[in-house]
This record gives C-alpha cells, sequence and structure tokens, in this order.
C-alpha cells in the first residue's frame, strides 16, 4: 500500500480523521475492518534505533563480562564469573560472588564458607555455606550474593579444618596464626551507560519510546555513543576475557584481532559481518599504534556503527514489493519484542541454521524468552509505557496533598511493575485481569495511602484488596497521580486516559475560546467545578465522551489516594461509560467504582482491540495504520491472554513481512 | 586494502603523534582525561569575528509556553502589544520589562501563524519555528544550523528548562530536525556542559589543537568507519530511512570536524569574551523539576549559552522554557511576585483566565506576572549579551535573539497578532527600535528576513511566506 504523505497524524486510523467529538468513531466497524483486509499491508522496512533503554540492557548483556559461550550448566562457562543463562554464558552481576575453593585433587566429603557475612559457623547446620563440589572441574563452588563493602571469610573442610582462600591474595591476620580471606566488593558507578543520550520522541499519542521514524540521530547523539564505546572499550581492556576470545601471544596478533571482529562483532552487529566488513575493520585496527589500540579501535566501530545502532528491518526479497526480515533479523526482533535485548547465543545460533523461520520454530523460540526473567523485566517497561505513569517522574505535587511524593512515587511505579509482571507470569494471564484484577503489591506507605492494614516494611508484598473498592490498572496509585495535577484529581485527565489509551479513541484538541479552567472553590468538589464542561454545548461535543467516565474516579485524590467527601463536602463518585464502543453511538453504562468500571472494559471489545493495538506498536514501532487493523483485528480474537497475544503475534506473517514505503 | 583515510592517518601519525609511542593505552586515557580538565585554547578556533560584515553573527531562541495576555474574548486591548507610531509606542503592561531595550527590539502587530492544523497549542506549537502544518519542515533553527551555521563548532545548541517534564513529546517541542521530527532540547546544564567544555571523554575536549592527538586520531578512525558503514547502508534503502541515514551521516561529519579540528570556526565571537568556562550552579537529578529550582536553572542555562556563543561555539541557539500546556507550577519560583505556597498555580491554569482581563481573579493575576517573569528572563539574556565585549561593540549588536511562544492570548488560543520580539542590532542588519504593523502578515517572512540578517540568501520558508517582512532589515 503506498500511503499519500501525511506527517503522523496523531493515529493513522480510518474512523479518527474527523475532528468533531460527536462523528461515531471507536471500534472498527466490521464492515470497514473486512474491506481494510483486503487492503492488508505490511509494516515497513525500516531501521531501528536502539532506545536508551535497549542500549543500556544490550551493552550490559553483550559486556557483563560474560563470553557468551554456548553452555548446558554453569560447569560450561567461567563458574568464577559467569552462569549459564539461556543457553549462553553471562556475566555475574557485580553483588553476586563465586567461593572457589581448589582441594588440589584431594578427596573430602563437605566444604562450607563461613565468614562476616554469616556469623562465621562452623558447621552447615549452623548456617554455614555450603559448597558444590563440580567434578568436571575438580572444585568446589557456590555463588552468593553479597552487600557491596568488605567481607572476610574462610573455607571450613569436612567442619573441622578452616582455611583461607589461597587463590584471593588480599588476607588478613586472623588472631589464631593464620588468615582471613578478605573481600571488598565495589560495584563502582551504577549509572547507566547510555543514562545522558538524549531522550526518544514520538508523535503524540503513540506512548512508546520506539517510534522509528523519529529516531534521528543528531551530533549529540554521536558524541555520546562515542564516549560510551570508549568507557566500554576501556573496560575490556581492564578485562580482555569479556570479548576477547584469544591471546596475541599465542595466535598472532592480526589472527586474533580478525577472531575479534568475527566473534565480538557477530555479537555486537547480531549477525555474522561480511568479509568486506571485517577486512575494513581490521585494516583499521592494524594501523592503530598498538595491539591493546587495534582492540579498543574495533570495539568502538562496532559500537557506534550504525549496524549496531539500528536494529534493521530491511528484509530480503522484495519481488512484488514483499521482503521477508533475515533469519538474524527475525532472531533480533524475536529478543528485542520479548526481552528488550540482544539475541543470545542460542537465538543466533538458530538463524545460522536457519531455524527461525517457520510459525512454529518461532513460536518454540518465544515460549523459551518467555521463561526467561529477561522477558519479565521487558514487559514491565511496556506496562509503564502502556499507563503513561512516566509524567510522575517529573511531577511535583502540593505539599498538602503529599508531602513525599518523591518518594510515593517509586513504590507506585513498584507497584505497577509488580502488578503487571504477577497478572501476566503468575497469575490469570489475561487482559480481563489487567483490567479487573484485586491482587495487588505494596509496601507500609502505599498500604497506608491505600487505607490497607497489616501491611509492614519497605518491600512490597501481595495484598487482596477489598472487594467493591479500587481494581485493575484504573486504581493504581501511579496511573491516578499521573492523571491528576499537582493539587487536585482531573475528571478530564482520567476520561482521556480511558478514552485514548485504555479504548483507543483519540479525541481532538480543545477548539480555541475555552472557557476558563474553574478556579478552586472551597464550597465546590472538583466534579462541580467540572460539571459545566457537559453543560456548555460548545465543550460538551467532546466532554460528553470524556467526563461522565472521569466523574468516576473522584473517590481518588490527586495521588490516588481514597476520600469520601472534598473540602467537607461528599464526594459523588458515581461514573458513566459513555459509548464504550464507539463514540456516537449513545450507549450508557453507569458504575459506581473502579472495579466495575474495570469490568465493563474487560467485556468491551474496543479495550481488548485497544491492548493488542499498543502491543502491536510497542512490537512494530510504527503507530497501527488502516491496512494492519485485519491483523490486530485477527490476534484480538484469538485470544485474551497477554502470553499467547505475544506468541501469535511473533507467529503471524506479519512478524517477518516487511514493505517499503 | 588501504582506505584514503588510513593513509591520511598514517601521514597524521608521522607528522605529529609520535611523541605519544610508548605510551600504554591506559595512560594514553588517562593523559586525555586529565587535560581535558583543562580548557581547550578556543582561542584557536576564532581566528576572527565576522563583526565588519555588517551582518547577525549568532541567534537565538528563546521560547515560553501558554502564550500572553492579548485581545481578551469579550475584546478588551491587548495587554502585551504595543501600541503608537512605528518609532513612539507605548509597550503593553506584560511586556514592560523590556521598556529600557525599547531601542534594541523590534515589535510587532499584525504577525499570524495562518490556520494551523490541529489549532490550539499543539497546532502553534508545530508551527511555530517550523512555519508549517504538522510541523512538516525543518524549523528556522535547524535550517540556520545547516545554512550560515553549518561552519561552527556546533551547529546548534537547543537547550531546556524542564522542557521533557510531563514526559513531554511529540507535538510539545518546537524545533524540528526534519519535516515532521522535532528534536528533544537538553534540559540537564551539566550534561550540556560538559559535552561543549569537555569532561574527559567525548570530542570537544581536543577541541583547537594545532594537531590531533593519538586519541583524536582514533576517534577519527572510528567515525571514518562509521562513515563507511553508514555509505553501505544507506544504499539498502530510499525514502525515509535513507533520509534518517543522511541525517546520521551528517550528524557523524559534524563531529569528525570537531575531532580533527577541521570546523571553520565560524561561531563568531571575539576570544576577549571567551572566559574560563564554569557551569554557575549545579543541580541534583530531582532539581530539574523541581519548580523551586526553575529560576536558578533558567539562568544557569541562558548563562551557558551565551557563553557558548562567547567561546564561538554555536551561532544558533534555541532555549525551550517548558512546554505548551505547561503543568509547570510556577507558584512556587522563589523570590517573585507570583510566589504562593499555600496555593499552585500553574502556567497553563492561569492562561484560561476568562473571559475578559479581571484583575480581582487570581488566574488573571497570575497569568501577567507569569508573562512579566519570561519577559525578565529575556530580558537577563540581554543583559548577559550586552555584557560580553566584541568587537567595537558588545554580543548583543551583532546578535539576533527572538522571543516567542505558541499561542498570542493564552485564553483564546488564537494564532493571529503572534507576540514575537527581536532583540539584538543583528551586526548592523536590523533596523531596531521600532514597531512594524501589519495587517496581515505571516510569519515565516520574519524568518526569511532573519536568515538574511545571518547572511543568507533566503527567499521563503514554510508553508506559504515568500519574501522578506516589510521593515525589519535596515
Amino acid at each position: 500500500m503506498k500511503r499519500p504523505f501525511n506527517p503522523r497524524p496523531a493515529l493513522l486510523l480510518p474512523l479518527v480523521l474527523a475532528l468533531a467529538c460527536d462523528r461515531g468513531r471507536g471500534r472498527d466497524d466490521p464492515d470497514e475492518v473486512a474491506e481494510v483486509c483486503d487492503a492488508a499491508s505490511s509494516p515497513p522496512r525500516q531501521l531501528r534505533l536502539l532506545t536508551r533503554r535497549e542500549y543500556n540492557r544490550t551493552v550490559e548483556d553483550l559486556f557483563s563480562g560474560g563470553s557468551g559461550a554456548a553452555c548446558d550448566d554453569d560447569a560450561d562457562c567461567d563458574i568464577a564469573t559467569e552462569s549459564c543463562s539461556g543457553g549462553a554464558c553471562l556475566a555475574d552481576p557485580c553483588t553476586l560472588h563465586t567461593f572457589v575453593f581448589d582441594p588440589q585433587g584431594a578427596s573430602y566429603g563437605r566444604v562450607h564458607v563461613a565468614g562476616t557475612f554469616n556469623g562465621w559457623p562452623a558447621t552447615e547446620a549452623a548456617g554455614g555455606w555450603p559448597m558444590e563440589y563440580i567434578a568436571a572441574l575438580g572444585l568446589w563452588v557456590t555463588k552468593r550474593a553479597l552487600d557491596e563493602g568488605q567481607h572476610q571469610y574462610k573455607f571450613v573442610v569436612d567442619e573441622s579444618t578452616w582455611v583461607h582462600d589461597t587463590a584471593n591474595g588480599v588476607i588478613v591476620d586472623d588472631g589464631y596464626g593464620g588468615y582471613n580471606s578478605v573481600l571488598n566488593l565495589e560495584c563502582g558507578d551504577a549509572e547507566s551507560p547510555a543514562a545522558a543520550f538524549p531522550s526518544e520522541t514520538r508523535p503524540k499519542g503513540y506512548g512508546y519510546d520506539n517510534h522509528a521514524a523519529s529516531a534521528i540521530v543528531s551530533s549529540t547523539h554521536v558524541e555520546m555513543y562515542l564516549r560510551a564505546a570508549e568507557a566500554l572499550s576501556e573496560r575490556v581492556l581492564r578485562d580482555p576475557s569479556a570479548v576477547l576470545p584469544c591471546d596475541p601471544d599465542t595466535i598472532g596478533e592480526e589472527a586474533c584481532l580478525t577472531a575479534l571482529i568475527e566473534g565480538f562483532g557477530r555479537r555486537a552487529w547480531r549477525r555474522p559481518l561480511t568479509d568486506a566488513q571485517v577486512e575494513r575493520l581490521l585494516t583499521r585496527a592494524l594501523a592503530e599504534d598498538s595491539f591493546d589500540d587495534g582492540v579498543a579501535l574495533v570495539v568502538q566501530a562496532l559500537l557506534t556503527s550504525p549496524y549496531f545502532l539500528y536494529r534493521s528491518e530491511l528484509g530480503e526479497g522484495g519481488a512484488g514489493g514483499a521482503y521477508v526480515l533475515t533469519d538474524h533479523e527475525i532472531a533480533a526482533a524475536l529478543s528485542y519484542t520479548l526481552w528488550g535485548t540482544t539475541p543470545d547465543e542460542v537465538l543466533l545460533d538458530a538463524a545460522d541454521a536457519g531455524e527461525l523461520r517457520t510459525a512454529e520454530q518461532r513460536e518454540a523460540a518465544a515460549r523459551r524468552l518467555l521463561a526467561d526473567p529477561r522477558a519479565r523485566a521487558h514487559l514491565q517497561d511496556f506496562a509503564v509505557m502502556w499507563l503513561e505513569i512516566e509524567s510522575n517522574e517529573t511531577a511535583s505535587k502540593a505539599s498538602w496533598v503529599e508531602d513525599d511524593f518523591p518518594a510515593l512515587r517509586e513504590d507506585m511505579e513498584a507497584e505497577v511493575r509488580a502488578f503487571f509482571e504477577h497478572v501476566v507470569f503468575d497469575g490469570a494471564g489475561t487482559v480481563d485481569s489487567l483490567l479487573t484484577s484485586r491482587t495487588t503489591f505494596v509496601d507500609a506507605d502505599l498500604a497506608e495511602l491505600y487505607g490497607l492494614t497489616g501491611v509492614t516494611g519497605q518491600s512490597l508484598q501481595e495484598v487482596t484488596l477489598p472487594d467493591g473498592q479500587r481494581g485493575g490498572v484504573l486504581g493504581l496509585g501511579a496511573v491516578l497521580s499521573a492523571t491528576s495535577h499537582s493539587d487536585s484529581s482531573s475528571p478530564i485527565l482520567r476520561g482521556l486516559f480511558v478514552r485514548e489509551r485504555l479504548l483507543c479513541q483519540p479525541l481532538g484538541t480543545p477548539p480555541a475560546d475555552v472557557p476558563a479552567i474553574p478556579e478552586i472553590d472551597e464550597d465546590a468538589t472538583t466534579r462541580e467545578r467540572f460539571e459545566q464542561h457537559t453543560s456548555d454545548p460548545v465543550c460538551a461535543s467532546c466532554h460528553q465522551y470524556i467526563d461522565p467516565v472521569g466523574f468516576g474516579f473522584e473517590a481518588y485524590d490527586a495521588v490516588g489516594r481514597y476520600r469520601e467527601e472534598e473540602g467537607g463536602k461528599p464526594v459523588d463518585a458515581s461514573g458513566d461509560m459513555v459509548d464504550v464502543e464507539t463514540m456516537g453511538a449513545g450507549t450508557h453504562a453507569p458504575f459506581s467504582t473502579l472495579g466495575e468500571l474495570g469490568g465493563i472494559l474487560a467485556e468491551s471489545d474496543a479495550a481488548q482491540t485497544c491492548f493488542t493495538r499498543n502491543v502491536w506498536r510497542f512490537t512494530m514501532g510504527v503507530e497501527e495504520e488502516t491496512g494492519d487493523l485485519c491483523a490486530i483485528e485477527a490476534l484480538t480474537a484469538q485470544s485474551g491472554d497477554v502470553q499467547d497475544l505475544l506468541i501469535q503475534l511473533v507467529t503471524s506473517p506479519e512478524f517477518v513481512q516487511r514493505e517499503q514505503r | 586494502m588501504s582506505s584514503p583515510f588510513v593513509k591520511r592517518l598514517h601521514a597524521l601519525r608521522r607528522q605529529g603523534v609520535q611523541r605519544v609511542r610508548g605510551l600504554s593505552r591506559r595512560e594514553l586515557l588517562r593523559g586525555a582525561a586529565a587535560s581535558a580538565l583543562a580548557i581547550p585554547a578556543f582561542g584557536l578556533l576564532r581566528p576572527e569575528a565576522r563583526a565588519a560584515s555588517g551582518l547577525a553573527e549568532r541567534i537565538i531562541f528563546f521560547y515560553f509556553p501558554d502564550g500572553v495576555p492579548g485581545p481578551s474574548q469579550d475584546g478588551e486591548a491587548s495587554l502585551w502589544h504595543a501600541s503608537g507610531s512605528e518609532t513612539s509606542f507605548t509597550l503593553g503592561e506584560a511586556l514592560k520589562g523590556l521598556e529600557p531595550w525599547k531601542d534594541r527590539c523590534l515589535f510587532f502587530n499584525g504577525l499570524s501563524l495562518g490556520s494551523t492544523d490541529s489549532g490550539s497549542h499543539p497546532g502553534g506549537a508545530k508551527k511555530l519555528l517550523t512555519a508549517t502544518d504538522y510541523g512538516n519542515n525543518e524549523s528556522i533553527d535547524q535550517h540556520l544550523s545547516r545554512s550560515v551555521g553549518s561552519d561552527a563548532w556546533w551547529r546548534h545548541l537547543t537547550l531546556g528548562v524542564m522542557a521533557k517534564a510531563d514526559n513531554a513529546s511529540g507535538d510539545k517541542l518546537i524545533s524540528y530536525v526534519s519535516a515532521g521530527n522535532p528534536l528533544a532540547p537538553e534540559d540537564n546544564p551539566s550534561t550540556a556542559f560538559s559535552l561543549l567544555f569537555g569532561d574527559g571523554g567525548g570530542s570537544s575536549t581536543d577541541g583547537g589543537g594545532d594537531e590531533p592527538d593519538a586519541t583524536a586520531l582514533r576517534r577519527a578512525s572510528v567515525l571514518d568507519a562509521n562513515l563507511e558503514d553508514l555509505a553501505e547502508l544507506r544504499l539498502q534503502f530510499d525514502g525515509s530511512e535513507r533520509a534518517k541515514l543522511d541525517l546520521h551521516i551528517e550528524a557523524v561529519r559534524e563531529v569528525e570536524g570537531r575531532v580533527l579540528g577541521t570546523s571553520g570556526g565560524g561561531g563568531g565571537g571575539g576570544t576577549a569574551s571567551c572566559e574560563v568556562p564554569a557551569l554557575s550552579d549545579s543541580f541534583t537529578t530531582d532539581e530539574l523539576y523541581d519548580p523551586a529550582r526553575f529560576p536558578d536553572l533558567l539562568k544557569t542555562q541562558i548563562d551557558l549559552m551565551v557563553l557558548s556563543m562567547a567561546c564561538g561555539l554555536t551561532r544558533v541557539g534555541t532555549l525551550q522554557c517548558s512546554h505548551h500546556t505547561s503543568e509547570l507550577l510556577m507558584s512556587r519560583f522563589p523570590d517573585t511576585e507570583m510566589y504562593d505556597p499555600s496555593y499552585d498555580m500553574r502556567s497553563h491554569q492561569a492562561s484560561h483566565y476568562g473571559s475578559k482581563h479581571d484583575w480581582s481573579k487570581r488566574e488573571f493575576k497570575a497569568f501577567v506576572q507569569q508573562r512579566q517573569y519570561w519577559v525578565d528572563q529575556f530580558v537577563y539574556l540581554l543583559e548577559r549579551l550586552e555584557a560580553m565585549p566584541e568587537g567595537d561593540g558588545t554580543m548583543l549588536d551583532n546578535s539576533l535573539v527572538v522571543l516567542c511562544t505558541e499561542v498570542c492570548d493564552g485564553n483564546t488560543h488564537l494564532h493571529d497578532n503572534m507576540p514575537f520580539v527581536v532583540a539584538g542590532g543583528g551586526g548592523g542588519a536590523i533596523n531596531n527600535g521600532r514597531l512594524l504593523q501589519y495587517g496581515y502578515e505571516r510569519h515565516g517572512k520574519l524568518f526569511v528576513s532573519l536568515a538574511r540578517a545571518m547572511g543568507e540568501d533566503l527567499w521563503s520558508f514554510g508553508d506559504s511566506a515568500s519574501g522578506d517582512l516589510y521593515g525589519v532589515l535596515r
């Protein structure tokens, strides 16, 4: 489909072009969808610049010191620094320390670790950390999470002989004529490599950080990419084993640089380099003054290359305008869709072998990826953007509403992440339950905000919310705060949230001659102040679809605290989900709690389709268009389960087909 | 295979970098980091200013959100626009802060954005600097950065103050890199400062040296490799993706110029005004979006803009304060008339002050005070430029400084009679000290005049403006 040039109206959907709000639009008319299926299109061939989020995760995976070698278990990896995860050796986080005891060939029954961190226990029963004997290595090993700072420890052999760690040169007198081994655990600056990169831009209403067409590289980006790559190459020179597969003294500098370019290059560019590309880089590396300089150049050039910075969705073929993603493009599409980071060794190997082309092969890969913790972290990011709660990060609240909002908003975001992860991975799994689940996660501060008792401490605990109050995403403190002003709730922002984010029914911008926003009148409730919208006919043409929905949130203040009165007057929190499927249809669905509203939305086709549209955007990096609606409707009809939806999406033809626009 | 670049690299090495041989990579990096803390020799960038040319050296766009108290819905006269004759006129109440600078400014009545795609704030913001509906054009600041600003060390400097608050994007930004693609300004003065003046990384730290050092040479080789990859990748696309890669190539070339010291140094500015760079204030991450810190942040960004121009690093600057329909709590600005800890007053809230100019209404009073604050900050920018000697006069004499917002009256959202002000002598190109009154002229013509004042032979800009704006140029 060739589009006429039309620079991104908010959403290029057939029914949203009307500016007047009383024109019917919203849910897709079945006849219209049928027409659309005749004109179904594929997503555009495009380059997708790594977002800051993706860049951070990607370099973390590339440089965490992990060799990336294929593995079945930890023993296949450098066990002191890596673990086997997803079939590849990944570096352990700084705080995960591996204790290794070398028995020098002797045979023992048991060995444990004792130290300042566990109270020097003489036996395993007393709390000693048992070590495991790995026959393949001839070593005793245990991996343990430790706090940053200084620790002292010893190994205890057969619960009788205390010895220090001879592999660790840092020792102190133990006061008994022997030594304690000393571990200084410093994880250093945790600032992410992309922290200072320019922020992503996107069209209004798109919602996600990965809008491909908006991602333009400025000279500031180039400067920042250079800096980040230089810092990463310094890391490599400090610990070459992370990426350098060879010893130049053994196999020669040129051979070792070639191995680096081919090996690390394949991981960084998510595909094997062409011979010409290897040759180009090698020439540059050899022009450097030393081997180390050559290594630095290779790392920097690979990580500032467009082949690293952009994920290619170029495809190949092109007969009749239809392109199909290459094997390696599919691997990257799978990993960035489900993990938000670079493909692991298993995926790259599958791409090398051409084993991601069929729906069945992609389904198997997707199921493996979804079972990995990286999927959970990534889909939490989706939730934060889907619900548009990022605005809380820069928001201020009035002191008389909440005087510690900076702390509270962190709890709120953590709740959103835990809630979404729970529903999708550990709970019912459905879009319905995202809208209605009364299971959420709060710490003491959020519990107090929500009026729950029995929760103490600063870590999140699973709770069941009382029936008849909040529930689902609508009741999340983060959502209620983000849809409020500093000092007051906003029925408008909340109504728009339902309309635009949950139902994908965008409204136009307010006309000229908007009357004054009503002043806060201490004698009037927020609802009373805003009710004139629906009484003024000019305003009512749009606000009839916004305000009756937003009024139903009035039992929650500017940070989502439950309230029964405002300024001494009782709060009227009755709402009406007007025209849930199509604006202008004239349907009414009254509700009195957010739980009820969640139920109304969960039963609507519009909310189900809208969720699919959001997943589509997040996956494809483009706004869904007319030609995509056929596929979106089909995906929505197949499943109400979020993981299933992702699997259906990555196994659909649209996931791998592209067209030139 | 040895590319011309690699040959050049070897030649450069032979000439100038033998002295670094024998140093280890790490020593080299440490050395680079340490030397970067010293002030680069900016004087070497700027052999001479262009002041005597009769053209403007530089241009700064200063944006504030949510309009002004223009003509009210009930028909009262604007409290912003000037009235009187071309040379004898009175400024509106909200503009009174510019009274001492009247002779250095141009004021306008009758400049219009024309109709906008979606009206209101978003339609205005998209069209404000692009002069085109949907923001379907590069903005004038970006245009100038590619024409008269292209030989500068940095083609442009786009700073913000809480411009990215509320997760703002899309139609809330005003500077457009290309059609439909706005650019996010840098809200953090420390980040901008370290980019411009170096902190041990980045290419700018090498600026000004006679000969590139080893670090710079490697950066150049890396950038050259990027360009080879970009050229190769570019061949696989046409249309929008090729355009995207062309912008990427343009960006790499700009950085390459800084690395090798081959930028023309056309940023203007006398070397005498480039003092030891230092950031005038520092901010924690939380403070970057704390409204109580807004005034300090804005002053710091203004200082940084002026400093970078005094040092000749760029010719084109944009400063975006907040964004339209702003939630900015201006009632929390300390030491201002607006300050009120007991009541939250936001910019956009105040802008909907009602149908008339009613001083008894809290919103209206706050709105006028807020707009006076923006004018005062614009004046601070003028003062800073005036304080910097340049050639026979001051930096302000050779500058163009444009004050702008996305609607006229904040309550009616109309786009006619837009409240632009242009300050500065433009190197003698500008016929200032006047009130220019038009029946109806499109603001794109003003941009044509400004481009011509900077020496670009521009004929039209935006979707329906051709020719310059009568009366602006001397």
